[in-house]
């Protein structure tokens, strides 16, 4: 059983329906309209681009290819973490990608040797699209971990300074702030854990489905991904925290003026 | 024990400290005067770490402060600021904080311990059950300077510590801290602190005009 196809120009009807959000948010003066056609139409473009490329990848199923891919992929969400969370690349691109694709190819190791077990072990039906999700999932948790936490401190400077007076060293000064970044950083996944299959009927398993799988092979996919997403979260974003520590704050423990991109300082 | 050699302090656009030099002498009674921007704040902060000079050296101890011994000074001295952190849910728990910290593990206090410092400062010791929000800002200061004796420390940078408290509890801090074996460095208006400082120090446009 396959799914029903949606043609094109069935599917460019939804474009004309976009038109009514599009009215609501000019009436309340929101001033997203220019932000909604741009990523709309990028949303698009990407998307095309994205079809035709893993026809190829899916065709070739060559490791170096998906490597190249894996590589671009992670790139990719790393430049926009460090850039989406207002800091300077100079200063966190290394600990921001070795974080990672630390929790994200721990995650996608155990999938694929552990639970999954494709043959060969790097086919791209299941590298490549566990691996957009978890990095997906990764890079909106990354954002918020980094943000909230550097955000944080330099807006509580005297506070920190307070801590590292009672005898603090740099890693207890930190803990609150970086106990308020995991935490907002993880909420969203634990409260989509709360409500998964009543609320909502995620992405991945719906997709299965439309697919012809059957509901206990997704819904065990399913298991495997939110879980994953969980576990690699958190790996990613302590350690993206932590591994930034030595370039972000200076010998005196203090943060270094530059961790943030000129115009956010 | 702490000395200002030509110290200059730059600021993103204007020199808020040039070429201050001065000794603090073990037992010194310092307050450091001016109106509000002239750089006294700066003064203190350069000696705990938190402002880096940009001219001139400071000295603790014969030592420059660098960036090796700066949490040894840091743990060496008592930083009160005007608003301070409690940094806990409780009153007990930001009263006990520091102890937290590996450095200060092996020293917690005792319960009557405890006690005592509060009620030399003028605290009941049921304040320690109350939530630290529901504390007014002069209780604050006083838990701020609690937990500086709780920590034994013998230098203290105050900055306006006096000025949410009423006669009463402001006699019992300079009781508390105005002793022989305390070195004071504080930024202050009020005339009956100044009154018990050995040493008054006019700061004006980040110069000192002049000492009495």
């Amino acid at each position: 059983m396959e799914a029903l196809d949606i043609s094109i120009f069935r599917l460019s009807l939804l474009y004309l329906f976009l038109l009514l959000p599009m009215v609501i948010l000019y009436r309340f003066k929101l001033r997203l309209t220019k932000d909604v056609m741009i990523s709309v139409s990028r949303m698009t473009g990407q998307l095309i681009l994205v079809g035709f490329y893993l026809k190829y990848l899916f065709l070739w199923n060559s490791l170096w290819l998906n490597i190249v891919w894996l590589v671009a992929m992670t790139l990719i969400a790393n430049y926009n973490i460090i850039g989406k969370a207002g800091l300077a690349y100079r200063r966190f691109f290394w600990s921001s990608l070795l974080s990672v694709s630390a929790g994200t190819f721990t995650l996608v190791a155990i999938f694929l040797f552990v639970l999954i077990r494709p043959t060969p072990f790097y086919d791209t039906q299941y590298l490549i699209p566990l691996t957009g999700m978890l990095l997906g999932n990764c890079l909106s948790g990354n954002i918020i971990a980094l943000e909230r936490f550097y955000t944080s401190i330099k807006q509580n400077r005297e506070e920190f300074i307070a801590y590292l007076m009672l005898g603090a060293t740099l890693q207890e000064a930190i803990a609150p702030y970086l106990r308020q970044a995991i935490s907002a950083c993880v909420t969203p996944i634990i409260a989509t854990m709360m409500t998964i299959g009543i609320v909502s009927l995620p992405g991945m398993m719906t997709g299965q489905i439309l697919g012809g799988s059957f509901p206990l092979v997704a819904i065990k996919y399913q298991i495997m991904i939110v879980l994953g997403i969980f576990a690699s979260l958190v790996l990613s974003a302590t350690g993206n925290i932590l591994l930034s520590l030595p370039s972000a704050f200076n010998s005196y423990n203090l943060l270094r003026d530059d961790v943030f991109c000129k115009n956010k300082r | 024990m702490i000395i200002f050699q030509n110290v200059s302090l730059q600021g993103d656009n204007k020199l808020i400290l040039e070429n201050i030099s001065f000794a603090v002498n073990p037992g010194d009674k310092i307050a450091l005067s001016g109106r509000s921007g002239s750089g006294k704040s700066s003064i203190i902060k350069l000696i705990i770490g938190a402002l880096i000079p940009t001219g001139g050296r400071i000295l603790y101890n014969h030592a420059p402060i660098t960036a090796a011994n700066i949490a040894d000074i840091r743990s060496a001295i008592a930083y009160i600021p005007q608003e301070p952190l409690l940094g806990a849910a409780s009153v007990r728990e930001s009263l006990l904080l520091p102890f937290s910290f590996k450095v200060h593990q092996k020293n917690r206090p005792t319960e009557s311990r405890l006690v005592n410092v509060l009620e030399a400062l003028q605290l009941p010791a049921a304040i320690m059950d109350q939530h630290s929000s529901q504390v007014s800002g002069g209780e604050k200061q006083r838990l701020a300077i609690a937990r500086a004796l709780l920590l034994n420390k013998k230098i203290f940078l105050a900055d306006e510590i006096t000025s949410a408290l009423d006669t009463q509890s402001k006699e019992a801090v300079i009781n508390c801290l105005m002793t022989p074996g305390h070195t004071v460095i504080s930024v202050s208006h009020d005339p009956d602190w100044i009154a018990r400082c050995n040493r008054v120090i006019t700061v004006e446009h980040g110069t000192i005009r002049k000492e009495k």
